[in-house]
């Protein structure tokens, strides 16, 4: 069957000069690409794509052409003596093409690499200089924040060891102040009620309740009795404790904030003594404010990444002396004068609160108020059973 | 004869005869044989194992511009157009070899400057057009280097709009 040639020789011919001309405009273009980014080795890789390419292109489109032009001409033994070399380096070239491809994965590797380690160098540079530029500061802070941790570790040691006393002291007292109490109870029954002895024996009974109390605290501060734990609304129970003190004492000039935060789960607590420790520092910030006026901010946080519950009471009140401050939670220290406070609450409350596997802290700044900080860990119903 | 001179004599008869057998092999040596010979239709072999290595490699490229999810980019995306072109050719090119040179079930000959005939067995006759069309392999080279081009542009410009010079996700 007989076919036109011109088809096939015009396509052969056309796309011959349109086959070099591409990979040289590419080359011109890649070059252009890597002149803005040199380290880029992306660019680098496709301009040695492009190289062979254009090779390829060079050494094809130059046999098509000329095969054309000696077929043309009549000289077809020629081409027949240049056809095996011609073709040779097509090979060759295509070959060298699909060779060079095939190392794209690896250029994306490295590149991706050197742009990881650019960035990790740039992250440290930054982090250097900022080193260099705030080294006083850094240093200061890093020395006040190790210091004010040893301090806090003394503290906790000194209250560990005082708690021990308070435990045994409070342990071999606690028996005696029982017989006492059986007995005076015992001894009251026989007498008449208006008798002198009964109102003598009505006044030791008094004073071992009042005793039996103390012994109590100690031991709640010395964390002697295991906390009865329930699933517990924190701001449920701080509204409660509001409520109670509302009712109890006077509150009119004094402002109160809330700032709950919405995202603070229940939380497996002893609902009693929270409620207690709540009153403590509720009762105390009030006294803060009472004489002057402020206000009490009410705050909690939940911290998601620690798994912590955060429990602030703010007050803007006359503050607490920067001497008194590591004593704060010692059994018996009050600054209150005598008969007022037993100074034994704080202790309680930092009891109770280590009790439950948290932490209690207090900053202060005289004449600008304090703030007691609760930590405790969000322990889901689910989390202690497992 | 000592024990001795026994030894010795036999030492130096078995030395005359490794000679001479050394002797005999050189002047009785041949070709050897070890270079091996290359025929004609190796390079033909060699040249469409070429194409599928360059149609293979340039699969391996669309893949990994596909897994490194950079076909979202308009550049790489006409680069990966480009290799798939590269392809169809390869396999073109391998089908028109193997056609006229390997299978030889194909006959060209030229009716004048301006026509040729083209001449399959009788079995074959659907293959003709087939052939034809499959000579026209720069509709497909043609495509591959032009969206290349397309690519390079792209890319180019991606560059000249982003400030840090890296176009690259």
């Amino acid at each position: 069957m007989i076919f036109s040639a011109v088809p096939i020789r015009a396509v052969d011919l056309i796309g011959s000069v349109l086959m070099i001309l591409f990979p040289f405009l590419c080359l011109r273009l890649v070059r252009q690409i890597r002149e803005r980014n040199p380290n880029n080795v992306i660019w680098t890789y496709l301009l040695w794509v492009c190289y062979a390419l254009a090779v390829f292109a060079i050494s094809r489109s130059l046999g098509h052409i000329l095969k054309q032009i000696l077929m043309l001409a009549g000289y077809d033994a020629a081409w027949d003596i240049i056809r095996p070399l011609s073709g040779a380096i097509n090979t060759l070239t295509f070959s060298v093409v699909a060779a060079i491809t095939l190392f794209f994965e690896r250029s994306w590797h490295i590149y991706q690499q050197i742009l990881r380690d650019q960035q990790a160098l740039k992250t440290a540079h930054r982090e250097l200089l900022y080193m260099n530029q705030n080294l006083e500061q850094l240093v200061e802070t890093r020395t006040r924040a190790l210091a004010h941790s040893e301090k806090q570790m003394a503290q906790a040691d000194k209250l560990a060891s005082i708690g021990q006393l308070s435990a045994g002291v409070a342990h071999e007292i606690n028996n005696p102040l029982g017989i006492i109490l059986g007995y005076t109870q015992l001894l009251l029954r026989n007498e008449s009620p208006d008798s002198e002895r009964c109102n003598d024996l009505r006044t030791i009974e008094k004073h071992v309740r009042n005793c039996k109390s103390i012994v109590e605290r100690l031991l709640n501060f010395s964390r002697s009795s295991k906390p009865k734990k329930e699933m517990v609304r924190v701001h449920e129970v701080i509204d409660d404790v509001l409520n109670f003190i509302k009712h109890q004492s006077n509150l009119d000039h004094i402002d109160i904030e809330k700032d709950y935060d919405p995202k603070l789960p229940p939380m497996l607590l002893d609902e009693k003594k929270i409620r207690q420790v709540l009153v403590n520092l509720f009762m105390n910030a009030r006294h803060s404010v009472s004489s002057t006026g402020g206000s009490i901010i009410l705050s909690t946080r939940f911290d998601a990444e620690n798994h912590a519950a955060e429990i602030r009471i703010r007050d803007t009140g006359y503050g607490i002396e920067q001497k008194n401050l590591s004593r704060i939670f010692d059994p018996f220290f009050t600054t209150k004068p005598t008969g007022e406070g037993t100074g034994l609450w704080l202790s309680v409350s930092y009891g109770i609160i280590k009790n439950h596997g948290g932490d209690i802290s207090v900053e202060s700044e005289p004449g600008k108020g304090s703030a007691f900080t609760i930590m405790l860990p969000v322990v889901t119903e689910y989390e202690e059973i497992g | 004869m000592s024990h001795r001179d026994n030894k010795k004599f036999q030492m130096a008869f078995s030395r005359i005869l490794q000679h001479l057998a050394l002797a005999w092999m050189f002047l009785n040596a041949g070709p050897a044989f070890a270079t091996q010979g290359h025929g004609a239709p190796e390079g033909l072999y060699v040249h469409q194992i070429a194409h599928m290595f360059f149609a293979l490699s340039m699969g391996i490229l669309i893949y990994w511009l596909r897994k490194r999810d950079l076909v979202r980019e308009i550049g790489w995306r006409y680069i990966q157009y480009s290799a798939l072109f590269f392809i169809l050719w390869n396999f073109d090119a391998f089908f028109v070899h193997l056609l006229e040179e390997q299978l030889q079930i194909i006959q060209v000959s030229r009716v004048g400057p301006w026509h040729i005939r083209i001449q399959t067995p009788h079995d074959f006759e659907w293959l003709r057009e087939l052939y034809y069309l499959a000579k026209l392999d720069h509709l497909l080279c043609v495509p591959a280097l032009s969206f290349l081009y397309a690519g390079m542009r792209c890319l180019l410009k991606e560059s000249d709009a982003n400030a840090s010079g890296s176009t690259l996700p």
